[in-house]
């Protein structure tokens, strides 16, 4: 194929020369070229290989349809799978062609191609089922992937792009002719306009062909020109250019993707595109046609594109792909490429219509008349012949006889579709045209307008009323736009979806899906196995599943689908368009919410501090909180845990609980409020003391945890779990408003506001009369579960006396700006009483051993107080709480719910797994009995030995029984159930 | 993704919000007796028609606010929000407005395309 340059326009500059790479070879294009007009100019054709057979491939259209002309962009992080027809080229850019190897040329998979006639639809279902399961996975589906596909996943891909929202009343998708006629009515009226346009340049059908002679008198050109400006200086309308709406979702929600990088090789570290999410009142479609191709044999070679494409590489790009293509049509839309090409000098090969010589446009006669152009009418072509190009076509006249025409390039028109995509996916209805063809929209699920030949409306006729009558309901000005063609106007079409080949194994040559491989012997099996449903038979086949959708081909099917089943196309139905349009980059999806913006990081005020001293963090929630800490690089984690847990037993640790949910609750009603929250009474509890607490769900499961201290029967504080406290706010919050609204009570997180230092051990009281001089600490001055509000330094705290080790424990409640100066002091006055820090894993093993319960560990979502063995946290004198009436249905007081117990190993010496069954049988034989399971378990050296907490079925009357727990080696560990604590059960540590 | 009418702020980006399921359904009195059954269906049952829906969100990350809607659960249409002291709406009042996707049965995925 040999191509010419034409005249210079305004979209293209022949003395900008660019130098791009293609398959490592360097080429020259010119500023404004696609990749593919830059190769078309360079006489490259053969751009990749097909995805099953591996057949030689080219440009086949000049837009967003194109299913063949994939490439992968080396030079902008091997991108995959780009249109080489919409991305455009700059200095330096390089592009490999895909699913090749060793070279597009000479591709060793194309052998595929001699076997194609066995791998039809269902080959792959049908063939590596056997011998064994195994083979599928180890040798067929590795073997496939290579051997089939398109590009390859780029390895290190960073793009950026931003999220932008729009909240406009009109969106006009497309500035083609009728778009900009569209937002033209809108200009200075009281509505939003958002105009969408997907190429760089506004003006579509006015770029892209010859077929608009004049626009009011005036070159199509100027008019362009004038209407852009009135648009552009217009105060409510918006122009987004290289932005392609890829998504219409319900209540006109549409996502577009803008290209920021047009024309230039994206910056790194600089956003490369945008995700416009836009909520709009009415979407008016806007978005034209794509033209349809034809199936015949070998309709996939190299050298055969749409005609409408090749014209716009003309009127664009001012480049003829061939000085002269042979052009094959059933409908009158192709008039125009010929009307270009005798424009340009130029001269079609021969012009092959299926339609009779009577219903040819007179005009478009008269001008291969006079041109000399050789007609076939009544025509159709066999096939297409070539290596690795066509070479030459057989066309069949209206005789019957066969021609051989020989011709480097073939210009295919089996119609045109209105891009009907966007509102199918919007839920509008379509309706079978029959005098055209196609598919066109009928009726609209939400205020959607469709205009121009988006809604059907082939000719340019009606163009002034239907734009004014469609916008009727804005009360917008009214348009009279004048037009000439230099075509005749009315569309008309003959059916012809496929020519038969001139034998029938050859139908497995006539391709109906060209990016999936399809063929339409693949159809026509898929039907004769009784995958005749439209829905079926794309699935089966895989027609139309391609990253192109089938924009050029899938109507096409369907009528060769309906004429094998001799229905209405009607009745065949389509299959559904579903989002993206086009495929969409999961980083513009992601936008900036990725790496280290893709969730909030929570530190403690004494974060630094626990950097500083060689702290490992483990994840809670959003916060990060320390999860040992390693005194020297050598120590294990299992010697960090034993060491900062000895020590809390032996003299004092510190834990940094500042992550603790804390919310303080106030107001007249407060004490009413807390006690139909919690389980708890707080009717008789005096001021300035404090309760362990338990809040349940309405259906009696235990949901949160926590110390509620009462300040005042006006004033409480509560704390709750770190993951638990966004939920416990919440929870309040609903029920003060929905069920209670006549209580006068407000609650408000503090758990930023304030630090909290949990000092335990033995140790702890003469750390704190060191640490806090004026503080008496002694048992009877400062009792367990009280609280008392001090002054240190001007620093105002809280220190309450509690407990989560077992051991004498205060928490202290410091404001968060002043947290890490009272800390530092702690480490300096507790280093003489062997004060350590511990973290999280320490803290979870200590409460183990003194039976305290997790909540969310060693409860899921069934468990009640009761099961816990709490029941004595529960105020039954209360009328009501959350979730009291369900402690007493019928389920929550069977006896053989599953209930807290210890689990001690019967064999000191053996190891226990957190997650393990508790079963009754040594030998594991199913079906195997499942007691339950356990929920926490460690090693401790304060006992000597492992220990768990368990959930097991009837548990609580099985205490002092022996029982079994599986491991993970599928064997056995005979345990003892215990009661669930394991370290000083009479309290005599915690409460002295 | 919705936009949706806080009684409290006024129209905002459906992230902000919280959905709370059914809305006007009564937890019964904690100081009377309750039957099994009763506190069961207050519990656990909710409605979960297709079509018209009350329905309770909360506006929360704006003004922490719960309100009762109205919405179209085939279309995700919020027809009408109000506040908890308000009377409910009548449904009646929406009929014109309300549709399946169009061509679609009653019950169904509406997966087509064509009307039949």
């Amino acid at each position: 194929m040999k191509s010419i340059n034409l005249k210079e326009n305004q979209f293209i500059q022949f003395h900008q020369k660019i130098s791009f790479k293609f398959d490592g070879v360097k080429y020259f294009g010119y500023k404004g070229d696609t990749i593919a007009s830059a190769l078309l100019r360079n006489n490259i054709n053969l751009v990749g290989r097909s995805f099953k057979y591996h057949r030689p491939r080219g440009i086949y259209t000049c837009g967003i349809e194109e299913p063949n002309a994939l490439v992968q962009i080396i030079s902008e992080y091997s991108e995959p799978n780009t249109r080489a027809t919409i991305k455009k080229i700059y200095e330096g850019m390089e592009i490999e062609s895909q699913n090749r190897w060793p070279s597009l040329e000479n591709d060793f998979g194309s052998i595929n191609n001699l076997f194609s006639p066995i791998f039809t639809a269902g080959f792959y279902y049908k063939t590596f089922m056997g011998p064994h399961k195994k083979f599928w996975k180890n040798l067929y589906e590795p073997l496939i992937r290579r051997a089939a596909g398109l590009g390859k996943p780029p390895k290190d891909f960073k793009g950026i792009s931003n999220h932008i929202h729009h909240n406009v009343d009109v969106t006009i998708i497309g500035g083609g002719l009728n778009g900009l006629l569209a937002a033209k009515s809108f200009i200075n009226s009281n509505y939003d306009v958002l105009l969408i346009e997907f190429e760089e340049q506004l003006g579509g059908i006015i770029n892209n062909s010859n077929k608009i002679s004049l626009i009011d008198n005036k070159e199509p050109k100027d008019w362009l020109k004038e209407t852009i400006q009135e648009i552009e200086e217009s105060k409510n309308v918006k122009i987004l250019k290289n932005t392609l709406v890829t998504t219409y979702n319900y209540i006109n929600h549409l996502i577009a993707i803008e290209d920021r990088f047009v024309g230039y090789k994206p910056i790194e570290g600089k956003v490369n595109s945008t995700l416009h999410k836009i909520r709009t009142g009415h979407t008016i479609l806007c978005n034209g046609h794509i033209e349809r191709f034809l199936s015949f044999q070998n309709n996939d070679l190299p050298g055969i594109m749409l005609s409408s494409s090749f014209e716009k590489y003309m009127c664009r790009y001012g480049l003829a792909p061939s000085k002269e293509p042979v052009i094959f049509s059933n409908n009158s839309n192709s008039n125009s490429l010929v009307y270009s090409l005798i424009k340009a000098g130029l001269k079609p090969k021969a012009y092959i219509d299926s339609r009779s010589g009577k219903e040819i446009e007179p005009n478009l006669f008269d001008l291969i008349r006079r041109n000399d152009v050789p007609l076939y009418t009544n025509s159709q072509i066999k096939g297409a012949f070539g290596n690795k190009k066509i070479e030459k076509i057989l066309v069949e006249d209206s005789s019957g006889a066969l021609n051989e025409v020989k011709c480097d390039c073939l210009c295919l028109s089996g119609g045109i579709n209105p891009d009907v995509h966007l509102f199918t996916q919007s839920k509008g209805l379509l309706d079978w045209d029959e005098r055209d063809l196609t598919y066109k929209p009928s009726k609209p699920f939400q205020p959607t307008i469709t205009l121009g030949s988006a809604s059907g409306q082939f000719n340019f006729d009606n163009l002034n009323s239907d734009v004014n009558e469609k916008l009727k309901t804005f009360k917008v000005k009214n348009l009279d736009v004048k037009l000439e063609l230099n075509t005749n106007t009315k569309y008309n079409i003959e059916k012809l979806w496929e020519v038969s080949p001139q034998k029938k194994s050859l139908w497995a040559k006539s391709f109906i899906d060209l990016q999936n491989d399809v063929t339409t012997k693949d159809i026509r099996q898929a039907i004769t196995e009784g995958f005749d449903r439209i829905e079926h038979l794309k699935r089966y086949t895989t027609n139309s599943m391609g990253t192109d959708q089938g924009k050029i081909s899938s109507i096409n099917a369907l009528g060769i689908v309906s004429d094998l089943l001799d229905k209405k196309v009607n009745e065949v139905g389509t299959t559904i368009y579903r989002p993206p349009y086009a495929p969409l980059s999961f980083s513009a999806i992601a936008g900036r919410n990725c790496y280290e913006f893709y969730d909030p990081e929570r530190k403690s005020p004494i974060h630094n501090w626990h950097l500083k001293n060689g702290a490992i963090f483990e994840n809670v929630g959003q916060w990060k909180r320390p999860w040992y800490f390693q005194i020297n690089k050598d120590e294990s984690m299992h010697d960090a845990i034993q060491r900062e847990s000895i020590n809390v037993r032996e003299n004092a640790g510190i834990l940094d609980g500042s992550t603790l949910g804390k919310i303080e609750i106030k107001g007249e009603d407060a004490l009413e409020f807390m006690n139909l929250i919690y389980t708890n009474s707080f009717t008789k509890m005096k001021q300035g003391s404090a309760r362990y607490a338990l809040m349940l769900g309405e259906d009696g499961m235990v949901k949160d945890d926590g110390i509620i201290c009462k300040i005042s029967d006006q004033h409480f504080i509560a704390t709750t779990t770190t993951g638990g406290a966004a939920t416990v706010l919440g929870c309040m919050e609903e029920y003060a408003q929905t069920e209670w609204p006549n209580l006068k009570v407000f609650m408000n997180s503090i758990t930023e506001q304030y630090a909290t230092f949990n000092i335990s051990g033995p140790k702890t009281r003469e750390i704190m009369k060191k640490a806090f001089p004026n503080i008496k600490f002694s048992n009877e001055e400062f009792p367990f579960m009280t609280f008392q509000f001090h002054e240190f330094n001007g620093i105002p705290i809280r220190i309450l006396r509690a407990s989560f080790t077992g051991e004498l424990g205060y928490e202290i409640y410091i404001p968060s700006n002043s947290a890490p100066k009272i800390w530092d002091n702690i480490q300096s006055v507790g280093k003489e009483f062997g004060l350590a820090p511990y973290g999280t894993e320490a803290m979870h093993l200590l409460r183990a051993e003194k039976g305290y319960i997790i909540v969310g560990q060693d409860t899921d979502g069934s468990i009640t107080p009761i099961d816990l063995g709490l029941s004595w946290m529960i105020g039954k004198s209360k009328k009501d709480f959350l979730g009291k009436r369900s402690l007493t249905r019928s389920d929550t007081i069977r006896e053989d719910r599953k209930q807290l117990v210890g689990i001690i190993p019967s064999n000191k010496a053996d190891k226990l797994e957190e997650g393990q069954h508790i079963i009754l049988d040594k030998e594991i034989k199913s079906p195997v009995p499942m007691l339950g399971h356990i929920t926490s378990c460690y090693y401790s050296s304060t006992l000597g030995h492992d220990f768990a907490l368990a959930i097991i079925k009837n548990g609580h009357s099985m205490i002092g029984t022996k029982a079994y727990a599986s491991t993970s080696s599928m064997s056995t560990t005979g345990v003892d159930i215990v009661k669930p604590v394991f370290y000083d059960e009479d309290n005599k540590r915690l409460v002295s | 993704m919705l936009i949706i009418n806080c009684p409290y702020c006024g129209p905002r980006d459906q992230s902000e919000f919280s959905n709370g399921g059914e809305a006007h359904v009564k937890r019964p009195d904690g100081s009377k007796e309750i039957g099994d059954r009763e506190w069961g269906e207050y519990v656990f049952i909710r409605a979960n028609p297709k079509g018209l829906f009350y329905e309770r969100w909360v506006h929360t990350h704006g003004c922490r606010k719960w309100f009762n809607c109205v919405r179209d659960t085939s279309t995700d249409e919020i027809l009408v929000t109000y506040k908890l002291d308000e009377k409910k709406p009548n449904l009646n009042n929406f009929k014109s407005v309300v549709k399946t996707p169009s061509g679609e049965p009653e019950v169904g995925s509406g997966n087509f395309t064509v009307e039949k």
